[in-house]
């Protein structure tokens, strides 16, 4: 490629660009707030799903009801309950399942050195470690399925159930009473941002492998089944397919909508994230309006800048040129123009955004300042401000540059 | 070299319309120095504008090197400007912001030639008309007879066979003008076609012949 023009074109650019200053600080203010909201919207958005998955992902969670009609010779009002033995029971007969894990819960004091506090204590099984996204800080581990056949009397705890009867010191290894009964911790909750929960944040909770939990608690049927889809897709048919399966066991109207309780949680990710998205694009919107105005500005520079040079558009075209080489050198002058506004803009957006993500979050209150600190760029971001930035940028230059290649060259010759 | 034949030009704005040139016929073969002179308004501009492809006759034929003009497109028009003709006009017409070197490099840099190329033409055309030593200045930094040598070396950038000069000396105080008249002497001398537009019989007289326009015609 040649680029001696080019060069001589930049040349050129260079021997005008103080008048362009003005100019290019509204392109780097421009660029500096499209990447900035872009990165906010975006952030909010993945911070959402963080917050979201700190319940758990993909999740059906299942819970009593009471028939709301009659059904079969049935009564309304029948408090409808699960079991155990559902478990297998709906595992054996929906293969959509990929992971299901009862959960009883029930509100005990517990205590450690010396000290006693009321917690809501569950029992539940391996697999609600990964559907409930109960990661072990490191040097712990969740409940295995060792502890559950064996019915070992292990707890694994939240973090701050931890620092309330532990303080600074590691707790796993050590015993806790609950309900007068001893159990050694095997692991501590790592820190999550949760805005979604029961009975409070899990890092106020306690979990018991299920069979020591039956062992210390007399209620027969269970207050919560997880399932976890293979494919999220599938989880309306797998809620349909309980539905009917318990309400032939339990005799109740699978269209009963008030015979169990059914908590969707890919439903509502869908719709938190829908309104996140529709924030991030309207976020996305205005930096790009904002970049719109010195793009404006550039347009009406390079008019000026055509009408200014006239002459020596003539001359150029006297000796020469052809129509495309004042197109060309146009166009390339309004890249320039943009490129120095918008590089300035990018360096500080992606300065502004690394020092924010510095900031620690506070996993103890989860406020609206957590879903600001964390604005991210992503490979999306950047593409999509690329093409806003090319496509401002040739609009910006094309129509001058076609007007300044038009010119008749002996009016041009004659223009003072 | 350049045959026109019944070359009109007119003018319209708005409902008006003005005939600068009425059925214009002259021939100018390979290497003659002809000097075009008529009072203000004869056409004299117009005819050179159309002889060296600026403008287009509204009736009539050009032939330049035996080829019509008329049907080119504007690029080829200028490609016809960038390679057979050099122009040199009474206000030099140079660009202010590029050095003597950049203005006389240009129309190569529009003809696409390599590098190497164009240091050893512009370096030899500044040589010959002795401006070599001011090669980084700008124009604003030159007199005028200097500027109107550079002028005179990026007409001749791309060595073409014809030369178009409009009053290149009215602009110049005598012996400034003088220097000028004696590079194109020896260009013309040198086998080059060379027409100039003059109000001055001096100046007319080193050239072959004069060609006299009035009211947009040839006089007798």
């Amino acid at each position: 490629m040649n680029l001696t023009l080019p060069r001589f074109f930049w040349s050129e650019y260079r021997k005008r660009r103080r008048r362009a200053s003005l100019i290019t600080f509204a392109l780097f203010w421009g660029t500096l707030s499209i990447l900035l909201l872009m990165a906010f919207g975006r952030g909010m958005t993945t911070q959402a799903r963080v917050a979201f998955s700190g319940l758990g992902e993909t999740l059906i969670m299942v819970s009593s009801g009471q028939t709301s009609v009659t059904f079969e010779g049935l009564p309304k009002g029948r408090t409808i309950r699960i079991y155990p033995e559902d478990v297998d029971f709906l595992r054996e007969r929906i293969p959509e399942i990929l992971r299901i894990a009862p959960e009883s819960y029930n509100g005990w004091p517990v205590s450690a050195n010396g000290k006693e506090i009321n917690r809501t204590v569950h029992g539940t099984t391996p697999d609600f470690a990964s559907m409930r996204t109960q990661i072990p800080r490191l040097g712990g581990r969740f409940l295995n399925a060792e502890d559950e056949r064996e019915g070992r009397k292990l707890a694994f705890i939240g973090w701050k159930v931890a620092a309330d009867l532990f303080g600074t010191e590691d707790p796993v290894g050590k015993s806790i009473v609950i309900n007068r009964v001893p159990f050694t911790v095997v692991g501590v909750l790592q820190k999550k941002i949760q805005d979604s929960m029961y009975q409070g944040p899990d890092a106020d909770q306690v979990y018991l492998p299920f069979l020591a939990f039956r062992q210390i608690d007399n209620q027969r049927y269970l207050d919560q089944l997880h399932i976890q889809p293979r494919e999220a897709a599938r989880s309306p048919l797998i809620e349909s397919r309980v539905k009917t399966l318990l309400g032939r066991k339990y005799r109740f109207d699978p269209a009963d909508r008030y015979a169990m309780s059914f908590w969707n949680t890919i439903e509502d990710y869908k719709q938190g994230e829908a309104i996140f998205k529709g924030i991030e694009i309207f976020l996305g919107i205005m930096g790009a309006l904002t970049l719109l105005i010195g793009a404006v500005g550039v347009t009406n520079l390079m008019y000026a800048a055509a009408k200014e040079r006239t002459k020596e558009i003539g001359i150029k075209l006297a000796i020469g040129a052809r129509r495309r080489t004042i197109v060309g050198q146009f166009l390339l002058e309004t890249l320039f123009v943009f490129a120095k506004g918008t590089f300035w803009g990018f360096v500080l957006a992606f300065d502004i955004v690394h020092l924010i993500r510095l900031a620690p979050l506070n996993y103890d209150s989860f406020g609206i300042e957590a879903y600001l600190l964390r604005p991210e760029f992503s490979l999306s971001t950047f593409l999509i401000y690329m093409t806003v930035l090319l496509v401002l940028c040739f609009l910006s230059g094309i129509f001058p540059a076609l007007r300044a290649s038009r010119a008749n060259p002996i009016e041009s010759l004659r223009y003072e | 070299m350049i045959e026109l034949q019944g070359i009109t030009k007119v003018y319209r704005t708005g409902s008006q319309s003005l005939e600068a040139l009425r059925g214009v016929s002259i021939g100018i073969v390979r290497g003659e120095f002809v000097s075009i002179m008529g009072p203000s308004g004869s056409g004299k501009s117009t005819l050179m504008n159309i002889i060296g492809c600026l403008d287009t006759p509204t009736a009539g034929e050009y032939r330049l090197d035996g080829d019509k003009v008329a049907g080119l497109t504007f690029d080829e028009l200028a490609a016809v400007r960038n390679r057979k003709i050099g122009f040199v006009f009474q206000n030099f017409n140079l660009l202010p912001y590029a050095t003597a070197w950049e203005n006389v490099e240009l129309p190569m840099l529009f003809d696409g030639k390599s590098g190497k190329a164009r240091r050893q033409r512009v370096t030899e055309l500044l040589n010959a008309v002795g401006l070599y030593d001011w090669r980084e200045h700008r124009p604003t930094e030159l007199s005028g007879g200097q500027q109107q040598r550079i002028a005179l070396a990026r007409a001749l950038a791309n060595d073409p066979p014809i030369l178009l000069a409009d009053e290149p000396t009215g602009n110049l105080d005598s012996k400034s003008g003088e220097e000028i008249m004696a590079i194109l002497t020896e260009l013309w001398r040198g086998g080059r076609t060379i027409v100039m537009v003059t109000h001055n019989d001096h100046i007319a007289a080193r050239s072959e012949r004069t060609i006299r326009l009035f009211d947009g015609q040839v006089e007798a």
